[in-house]
């Protein structure tokens, strides 16, 4: 009876898919709608188009820009606080639409998930002529020639891609991937020792694009778009560009398809309607293309032709062959192998505010975002789990350091201790952030080689600090000269601003842990 | 269309009792159909011109939810009143799940095709896998498969440019009718270019199971792949499987973009294919009204110069189009496997 069973997942797969009726719609009926549409980061750079659409079309665009992975979250528990989705690749859609409720997605303009690395180093690598293999880049990580940022694999399109294309060039594989393939343990050993080579990691791409322009790195994994955005600002700073690497063997290419979520109200379908309509219009994509983005087979128009500079590597007329995407269980199981044992180890020291204003709420929201993150059962859910040769450390405070519990260990039972000494400590007397922080990187610099893990500070407090020791901390980071992000989650009654500072010296963030405490997790540990 | 309807008057006057044949004479009175349609009639149950005229001339409005061609069938049938899948698999199982249907015609027929860019099908060509007779592609499929099932690389063949495998793309066998048509293509060749049976299948499965499982990840609506294959290049899509009809819809519903693209884009011909049909079942009598509808001579012409479905009177060899290298007859057909066989194959492959 497979046959049935089969039968039956594809009934609730491709299902019964919401009614449509035959009949037209009148103009001008969705003038005043409002279109929330939920977006990959990479789209950002939109945002003049978008406003000049909302003119056009009178429809107002919220747009909501999350990770293709929690995009694809989204859909799967049916996205009603949104009207379309816009995410980097329509296989998050084609994963998360267990409902079934998109329809009408098409790909608005398309960009290869590439290499951008420093011109010189590129130059000096062998890989500003000829062809380069996935391979190629790998001896010049294991030779200590080449360190790169990339998103996390588990959180967004352009590292999931990336990731997927390492593991089929590393196996030589020119045909789906397999669970078989990813058992192997010369991939295991080779996959480590290629990702060994990630000095920064971000849970998007657009603020992995971000991030890298804040800070001084040789090379990252993003889409072409942004390498291409990234290289106009890097060369009107007067900094060097990146020069763009297409590995041939691992290659993936996003389609960025906007779909309609249909929640049944036709006055936004027309509006959508309206806004792809706009977007796909010959005038639009012409603006479209002006940033970057791929928007025909046939090579890019005459006005154009500047933006996709040969001068940086930019090769519109290199025909691209991307990998097959694995199928789902395959994916699923990839991801997860990332997430536990693949990636860079993370040493992530938790700096947790046990001063007299957390009282109350604030410690419980904090101890319950600890929970999220240090009770695996929960962890899993929102794939945070712990990974072989995680670190984590919890240095509590409040005006002074209060105590510092070590996990070694990666296991349940270790986490759990952790947990336990998070719950058990008592909250009172003054905050003083700075010399938390201070301490906190230096016990990841006395104590460990940072370069092997992706290390990071997380500051949970309501970040209503003392001042006094802030110059001591600011020019002890500064000397130090080390790239740890010392990222802050908000708490109780919190005020960012001595936070956002502490985020701007780090090249880091904040987030509000009290709107979305699993999101500003997610976030955080797409950077560690 | 006034014999028809003077017809229906006849009718009416007889059965007056049959309050429900009195709406269809009354000509204020529209009926809406509800119904299952399979997406890639989508274009055509939307397209303004033929609702005017089945709306004018048979007072019949046709309401649709998208549904896949097998799961359709056991969707909830409250309220419905046809079912439009596209492949007689459909049919069959219909019956065996809800016995025999009220009534049931084919409507349309297209045939499943391989859509790729020329430089792709020139190596094809120089392999020897694809020939050109009249303008027209046709690929020897027992060739193909054979080259597909080797692994051949594409560089084996010629295309240096293109890194991978030989491979066609296609929908998900097992939830989508265009992939499930081109499985049994690929079951048919593997059989020495005869329709697989009960008594041949079981040999062929293991090598068919084989080709899938390296396909990785499959699109689940014909409509979504057919639109990467337009987007994404030759690199991405060298090859996929699709309806003759989705060219010719795009074809006419976008001249200008399909003007960019007439001199990469190739159709190439299985040969022998495979007919998809476009089976309108009907649920009850107003269902059964739908029927007359479609296989009026105008919306079948319509059907076939807007939106690429060939009927019993029109097809490439009267109805204008814009897509050259269209036979006016396809001639090189072979039978779909049995529904028992065709459940074989879709378990192997789920």
């Amino acid at each position: 009876m497979k046959f049935f069973r089969a039968l039956f997942a594809a009934i609730t797969a491709v299902g019964v898919i919401a009614s449509v009726s035959g009949c037209s719609f009148v103009g001008g009926i969705s003038r005043g709608e409002t279109l929330r549409i939920l977006s990959g980061s990479e789209n950002e750079a939109l945002s003049e188009i978008l406003g000049e659409c909302e003119k056009k079309t009178g429809v107002k665009i919220e747009m909501t820009y999350k990770g293709s992975v929690d995009i694809m979250q989204e859909l799967k528990s049916g996205a009603p606080d949104y009207d379309a989705v816009w995410t980097a690749s329509s296989l998050w859609i084609s994963l998360g639409d267990e409902k079934h409720i998109v329809k009408h997605d098409e790909s608005i303009c398309t960009t290869p998930v590439i290499f951008g690395i420093r011109q010189s180093l590129a130059e000096q690598l062998g890989f500003t002529s000829g062809q380069v293999s996935v391979k190629d880049i790998l001896s010049a990580i294991e030779n200590e020639k080449l360190k790169f940022c990339m998103t996390s694999a588990t959180q967004s399109n352009s590292g999931a891609s990336a990731y997927i294309g390492f593991l089929y060039a590393l196996l030589g594989k020119t045909s789906a991937l397999t669970n078989d393939d990813l058992a192997s343990p010369q991939l295991r050993e080779q996959i480590k020792s290629l990702l060994s080579g990630v000095e920064r990691s971000s849970g998007s791409s657009g603020w992995l694009e971000e991030m890298f322009l804040a800070g001084d790195y040789d090379a990252m994994v993003n889409y072409e778009c942004l390498i291409i955005d990234a290289n106009r600002k890097l060369v009107n700073s007067g900094r060097e560009p990146l020069y763009a690497v297409y590995p041939y063997d691992g290659l993936s290419i996003a389609d960025s398809p906007l779909g309609y979520l249909d929640h049944g109200d036709r006055k936004k379908e027309e509006a959508f309607k309206k806004v792809q309509e706009y977007l796909l219009s010959e005038n639009v994509q012409t603006e479209i293309e002006a940033t970057g983005r791929r928007i025909s087979l046939n090579g890019v128009s005459a006005q154009n032709k500047a933006v996709f500079s040969k001068a940086w590597g930019i090769d519109t007329e290199r025909i691209l062959s991307p990998i097959t995407m694995p199928a789902a269980d395959v994916l699923s199981n990839a991801l997860n192998l990332w997430q536990s044992s693949f990636r860079k180890p993370s040493l992530s020291v938790y700096c947790l505010d046990y001063s007299g204003s957390m009282k109350g709420e604030g410690n419980e929201q904090l101890v319950n975002a600890m929970k999220q993150v240090l009770v695996q059962k929960y962890a899993q859910e929102n794939l945070l789990q712990a990974g072989e040769g995680d670190i984590n450390i919890v240095v509590t405070f409040n005006n002074e350091v209060l105590n510092v519990y070590t996990a070694e260990n990666s296991d349940e039972y270790s986490l759990n201790r952790l947990y336990d000494s998070v719950c058990e400590e008592q909250a009172g007397g003054g905050t003083d952030i700075y010399t938390a922080a201070k301490h906190a990187v230096n016990l990841i610099n006395e104590n460990y080689n940072p370069s092997d893990y992706t290390a990071a500070v997380i500051l949970m407090t309501d970040g209503a600090s003392a001042v006094e020791n802030r110059e001591t901390f600011e020019n002890f980071y500064i000397e130090r000269g080390c790239d740890i992000p010392i990222f802050s989650i908000m708490f109780g009654s919190a005020k960012s601003d001595q936070l956002d500072d502490i985020a701007q010296l780090t090249n880091a963030r904040v987030f509000d842990g009290r709107k979305d405490l699993v999101g500003a997790f997610r976030s955080v540990k797409g950077y560690n | 269309m006034k014999p028809k309807i003077i017809g229906a008057a006849i009718l009416a006057v007889t059965a007056a009792v049959a309050g429900m044949i009195l709406i269809f004479t009354d000509k204020s009175q529209i009926t809406a159909l509800g119904g299952y349609l399979g997406g890639e009639k989508i274009g055509l149950f939307e397209d303004e011109e033929i609702a005017e005229y089945i709306k004018k001339t048979y007072h019949l409005t046709f309401d649709y939810s998208r549904a896949g061609s097998l799961d359709m069938v056991t969707a909830d049938l409250s309220g419905r009143n046809y079912l439009f899948p596209s492949s007689q698999t459909a049919l069959e199982y219909y019956n065996e799940v809800h016995g025999s249907a009220k009534a049931d015609e084919i409507v349309f027929n297209t045939p499943i095709v391989l859509y790729s860019h020329k430089i792709v099908a020139d190596a094809l060509e120089k392999q020897g896998i694809v020939s050109q007779t009249d303008g027209v592609y046709y690929a020897d499929m027992e060739k193909l498969t054979a080259l597909i099932l080797d692994e051949k690389q594409w560089s084996d063949i010629g295309l240096s440019q293109l890194y991978g495998s030989v491979c066609v793309d296609t929908t998900d066998p097992a939830r989508s009718n265009s992939g499930n048509m081109f499985a049994a293509l690929l079951a048919n060749s593997l059989n020495g270019g005869k329709t697989v049976d009960e008594s041949t299948i079981s040999a062929v499965l293991p090598k068919l199971k084989e080709i899938f499982s390296r396909t990785g990840y499959m699109e689940t609506s014909s409509s979504d792949l057919f639109n990467q294959f337009l987007r994404m290049g030759v690199g991405a899509k060298p090859i996929i499987a699709g309806y003759e009809s989705q060219i010719l819809e795009y074809a006419a519903e976008n001249p200008t973009a399909y003007d960019k693209i007439k001199d990469d884009v190739v159709v190439i011909y299985p040969s022998p294919t495979v007919w998809s049909t476009h089976i309108f079942i009907a649920l009850d009598d107003n269902g059964k009204s739908g029927i007359e509808a479609l296989v009026d001579k105008e919306v079948q012409r319509l059907a076939w110069e807007k939106h690429g479905f060939r009927t019993g009177d029109y097809s490439s060899a009267n109805g204008k189009i814009l897509v050259s290298g269209i036979p006016e007859n396809v001639t090189a057909v072979m039978n779909m496997p049995s529904y028992n066989v065709m459940k074989k194959i879709i378990d192997e492959l789920s």
